[in-house]
């Protein structure tokens, strides 16, 4: 008697619990069953194409930019959001069980670059002069994402250089400064911010630079390369060397431990996240942040609710000791568009998806992708786009479309957005400005398999070293030992291959 | 059954005797063993990945045959010794340090005569499991920065040094086990608890009967009560030497404090997932639970010896 | 001598009483503060002005976490994983623990040795990915349930609850002619409340915060469970995202957001918890022998 009730309830959980199981989604994912011509007067079947692309936002966006693409370029897009957070995990896991879309928004370095090599990959150098907006994009930056000279991707565009610093206009009025010309100027800056008292309460209770625990995207490498270091790579005595053999690498260090025992930045930047740094700004505890200046916006959102007199400005011209300004460049574009060929099996299919790349890059699709639906997410104002005021609407509408833009406002005639607030307005323009100093990475097109297997564990030595030095937890003797180790376990080979393809490519 | 057994015909039906006896118990377990058989032992052909350069788009199948190089390669690496004793230190506070306050917590709870304060204390300590290890961490970071900090400026007004918690090393693991402790030691009664519940009332009126007091009780009945559920737990715990919460362990690190915070977990991570060495951390992981077997199997034996059941 | 006694249980009681009360002070007070932050303006968590309640009060987090039916919509599927989720996993280890629990089962050691041997091995992501594939499970919500149906460190902890309660339960039972399940549903699992009320929830907890698995199964975003949605706030919120701005213009939401998300993921776990709650009453055993 029992076992029979037990044995039914388990049938009956089993049955209850298959029947949620094999209903479709809704109708904007997931795969549709009925391909083919039924019921719409003979209409040729629309081209299937299927994206994968990171997802930076909370929650996948409203279909309805997607349903006016799939109207537009008459295709049936099944685009898959990929949360960020678990991006690569998600990547890998699809590489493995051949489940790759047609077009992947992925990086080409470490493991993707052996697959790139290996042939996963289309080649599309032939095709992409057969497309009318295809063909405009920008030969140096599809040059930047090449391997082994082959073309392998699609790109979206990025200023190369969107360095440079964001400091409290009304305090640098209160002590007599202006825009810091060269770093010594910045070094002043940074010291009266700090022991001057700009803020007039009395107390000593600021600190000149707000900075982040990342050697990259925040202070170092730009103040590094406005010292004249170069980008990863530079050369010395006409063979590639990594940045930080130069002096230069090892100034900039020496001015950060400087800052550091002097108290002109806050000091457990190694381990401050970017929430916090930005939260130093917004409560006038610091008064300079160097990094993209981008972030104008945000910081002064977060500041003018505590301060609404407070007054920001942006500034990139900051020179080295040359007396010659010189920035850090990026590749010039985001995650390159890949074509697997798992996805892709044949030429002909790889021309529809080609050719709708080509269509997401006509203006009136990149301007849906990057600002949204005009009169409902932007209006036109002098040939130029205004975000409407409603900022929850675009995060939600519009944003998760940009990672699939193609090309930039350069190379696809998107329209160039007007800021209200003044300060991000010149933030736009200085990118602009800075496109004519920046520094490129050497590397970026050169290959060397020790650098594709193992750049993470080494990079991080020189990493731990650089902290331990500007903390003052190391000397010069002992970060020269870390750099004999980064030699010894890999390092020394790394330049050799780097340089073996640098004397090929000359 | 296998007729390559020699098995006196006699013992074979007494095999099949039992086994029929206990019918229904098989049937029981089948469910389970199904599952395990399908979700955990046939993807147990992963592991051959450790002993190749896996490439995901060539599969397991096609990818190349290294033999034991990723295993040379962790233990010849010279950090190797540095993380072994970075993740023995690190469990040994673990066990040492942690593992007995949920019991300790647990029987305080217990000697508590208000049913309605019990029950808001347990819900309290509780409450902290909930919260993610980046939550856990950063709010820590709040607390113990030097730049205001509200830890700090406590000491500033009472007149004494600032101390920089976050970038030294001698104070990583006393962050470390604190916050296990604070996330974890209000879940971890809840076990504990439950043994206790299970206790049979009688036992303690016989004792309050022989004029026992409240910690008598405790130790004769309620201690030797939950014994078998203690020792589960830390048989389970040992085995688990290696693993330490990758998450938590990676937001702590940084540049100053690796000489002791770097682990088996977050090495890989570094020198694996990020590279797609997939074949490496395999192996990582590979070593991890041969290490753990043999501590399980020892801990397990240990126990038996000293007349527990232990967990098999 | 019998004074002395009650003094000194008296003294015992409000020392306890005391410690406990300020354990547990010291594991909500962050939880306030988070809670109150949830409800702060930017510029006050920003400011480090307040501790636990702040002075100005805005729903603005509350609102833009739940301006679109997703999170609700959400919420609603990962209310029904972990209740079936939960219901299904009890029922096979109850099962499963209950006949290894059992002495006089031959293979008994050989069984449970299998079972704790996969939680030492996996064979990783990717062939269990292929293992969900091929059992038909991918985009269906069963995909985060069958693959996780038991975790044998709840599954051990019943075992050796089953195998502390005394045999002559068993023996009673068997006297009325009942069969193993009969043992087990009318005699073992009453009396065995406080466990299963323990296990359940541990696996509610995990159901509850599944998140992986929905993102690796599911490639339809509709199905997503609400903790995908949280955790990618979280994420983003603390800048810890894979390829973080450098890559994006959009600025991650805001701490106040943050924390409201917090909030929204334990409040549910909270309101289950009474229900339990009263399960971990002794006694449980009372008069149960002699039925």
């Amino acid at each position: 008697m029992k076992r029979r009730v037990a044995i039914s309830m388990f049938m009956a959980l089993t049955l209850l619990l298959s029947a949620c199981g094999n209903g479709n989604g809704n109708a904007s994912t997931g795969g549709k069953e009925n391909e083919g011509t039924e019921g719409s007067g003979g209409q040729a079947a629309r081209a299937k194409i299927s994206i994968m692309t990171p997802l930076h936002m909370a929650e996948t966006p409203d279909a309805k930019i997607e349903q006016l693409i799939e109207e537009k370029l008459n295709v049936d897009l099944d685009i898959q959001w990929i949360p960020a957070s678990t991006f690569p995990d998600r990547m890998s896991a699809a590489f493995a069980t051949s489940s790759l879309t047609d077009i992947v928004n992925i990086s080409i370095t470490g493991a993707n670059r052996e697959a790139i090599r290996d042939g996963q990959f289309w080649d599309i150098s032939s095709y992409i002069d057969q497309y009318e907006n295809l063909k405009k994009l920008n030969p140096e930056v599809l040059n930047n994402t090449k391997v082994d000279g082959k073309l392998y991707a699609l790109y979206q565009g990025r200023p190369l250089s969107r360095q440079g610093i964001i400091y409290r206009q009304d305090w640098a009025e209160q002590l007599g400064l202006s825009d810091p010309q060269n770093l010594d100027e910045l070094y002043t800056m940074l010291e009266k911010f700090t022991n001057e008292d700009p803020d007039q309460n009395g107390q000593k209770d600021t600190v000149g630079l707000a900075e982040r625990g990342d050697l990259v995207s925040g202070a170092f490498k730009t103040i590094a390369s406005w010292n004249g270091t170069p980008n990863e790579w530079g050369v010395m005595d006409g063979k590639l060397a990594p940045a930080f053999m130069f002096p230069e690498y090892q100034e900039t260090m020496e001015f950060f431990k400087k800052l550091r025992s002097n108290g002109y930045i806050n000091s457990d930047f190694p381990v401050t996240s970017k929430t916090e740094q930005q939260n130093l700004i917004m409560n006038s505890k610091a008064g300079a942040y160097i990094g993209c200046m981008c972030d104008v916006q945000q910081l002064y959102t977060g500041l003018a609710q505590l301060q609404p007199d407070a007054q920001l400005e942006v500034f990139n011209q900051v020179k080295g000791p040359s007396g010659k300004f010189t920035v850090f460049s990026g590749p010039g574009f985001n995650h390159p568009y890949l074509f697997p060929k798992s996805a892709i099996k044949t030429e002909e299919k790889l021309k529809q998806v080609l050719a709708f790349m080509d269509g997401m890059m006509s203006p009136e699709i990149a301007n849906m992708l990057y600002w949204g639906i005009e009169n409902e997410h932007y209006t036109v104002v002098d040939g130029m786009a205004v975000p409407v005021k409603e900022q929850g609407k675009i995060d939600r509408d519009v944003k998760p479309y940009n990672t699939i833009e193609v090309g930039d406002s350069a190379t696809n005639n998107r329209l160039e957005g007007k800021y209200d607030y003044a300060p991000m307005q010149k933030a736009q323009e200085l990118f602009a400005d800075n496109e004519a100093y920046v520094v490129p990475d050497p590397t970026l097109m050169l290959d060397s398999d020790t650098f594709t297997k193992h750049k993470d564990r080494l990079a991080q030595i020189i990493t731990d070293a650089t902290y331990n030095y500007m903390l003052g937890e190391m000397d010069e003797a002992g970060f020269n030992k870390a750099v004999e180790r980064w030699k010894s376990e890999g390092g020394t080979q790394m330049i050799e291959e780097f340089n073996a393809a640098y004397e090929q490519n000359k | 059954m296998n007729s390559q057994l020699t098995l006196s015909s006699g013992k074979r039906a007494h095999i099949m005797r039992s086994i029929l006896k206990n019918k229904w118990l098989y049937l029981m377990i089948f469910p389970g063993l199904l599952y395990i058989l399908i979700y955990k032992y046939i993807p147990m052909y992963g592991l051959i990945i450790s002993f190749q350069n896996y490439k995901s788009y060539h599969g397991i199948l096609g990818s190349e045959w290294v033999g034991f190089e990723h295993f040379e390669r962790l233990f010849g690496s010279p950090d190797f010794w540095m993380i072994f004793s970075n993740t023995i230190i690190l469990f040994a506070l673990q066990l040492l340090i942690f593992f007995p306050i949920p019991i300790i917590l647990a029987l305080m709870l217990n000697e508590l005569r208000s049913e309605k304060y019990k029950r808001t204390v347990q819900t309290l300590i509780y409450l902290p499991h909930f919260m993610s290890w980046v939550i856990v961490v950063s709010l820590s970071f709040v607390i113990f920065t030097v730049d205001g900090g509200i830890f700090n400026s406590l000491l500033e007004v009472l007149g004494f040094e600032k101390i920089n918690f976050l970038l030294k090393e001698e104070w990583f693991r006393p962050m470390y086990i604190l916050q296990v402790i604070w996330r974890e030691a209000g879940w971890g009664t809840i076990i504990f608890l439950a043994a206790i519940a299970s206790v049979d009332p009688q036992l303690y009126e016989a004792a309050k009967m022989d004029g026992a007091g409240r910690i008598r009780q405790m130790l004769n009945i309620t201690l030797p009560a939950i014994k078998s559920v203690i020792v589960v737990l830390l048989i389970l715990k040992i085995g688990d030497v290696l693993e330490l919460g990758f998450e938590h362990v990676y937001l702590l690190l940084n540049s100053t404090n690796r000489q002791v915070a770097e682990i088996f977990d977050t090495y890989v991570y570094v020198t694996g997932i990020h590279q797609g060495q997939l074949s490496y951390s395999t192996a990582v992981g590979f070593f991890k639970g041969f290490v753990g077997l043999v501590l399980v199997i020892g801990a397990n034996w240990l126990a038996k010896k000293y007349g527990e059941d232990g967990i098999y | 001598m019998v004074g002395d006694k009650a003094w000194g249980g008296r003294i015992f009681n409000g020392v306890n009483m005391v410690l406990l009360g300020i354990i547990g002070l010291v594991t909500v007070l962050p939880f306030i503060h988070v809670f109150g932050s949830s409800f702060a303006t930017a510029g006050e968590i920003a400011s480090k002005k307040f501790l636990l309640i702040p002075t100005e009060f805005t729903l603005d987090a509350y609102r833009y976490i739940f301006s679109t039916s997703t999170l609700t919509r959400s919420m609603l599927v990962s209310i029904g994983v972990t209740a079936f989720g939960t219901i299904w996993s009890m029922l096979i280890s109850v099962l499963t623990a209950y006949g290894l629990s059992r002495k006089d089962l031959m293979g008994r050691n050989w069984i449970m040795f299998l079972f704790v041997f996969t939680m030492l091995f996996n064979g990783g992501m990717i062939p269990t990915f292929l293992a969900v594939k091929e059992t038909g499970l991918l985009n269906s919500y069963l995909a985060l349930i069958i693959p996780v149906s038991i975790n044998v460190f709840n599954m051990i902890i019943l075992k050796t609850f089953f195998q502390g309660l005394p045999d002559a339960l068993e023996e009673s039972a068997k006297i009325d002619g009942c069969n193993d399940f009969g043992i087990l549903f009318r005699i073992i699992i009453p009396c065995s409340l406080p466990a299963i009320a323990t296990i359940s929830l541990f696996y509610a907890v995990t159901y509850w915060n599944t998140y992986m698995h929905a993102i690796l199964y599911l490639s339809d975003a509709a199905k997503w469970p609400a903790q995908v949605l949280l955790r990618q706030i979280i994420v983003l919120a603390s800048g810890l995202s894979y390829d973080n701005a450098v890559y994006t213009d959009v600025p991650p939401p805001s701490q106040a957001v943050k924390m409201a998300v917090i909030v929204v993921a334990t409040v549910p776990v909270l309101l289950v918890y009474p229900f339990l709650q009263k399960h971990f009453a002794k006694g449980a055993l009372l008069g149960s022998v002699k039925a």
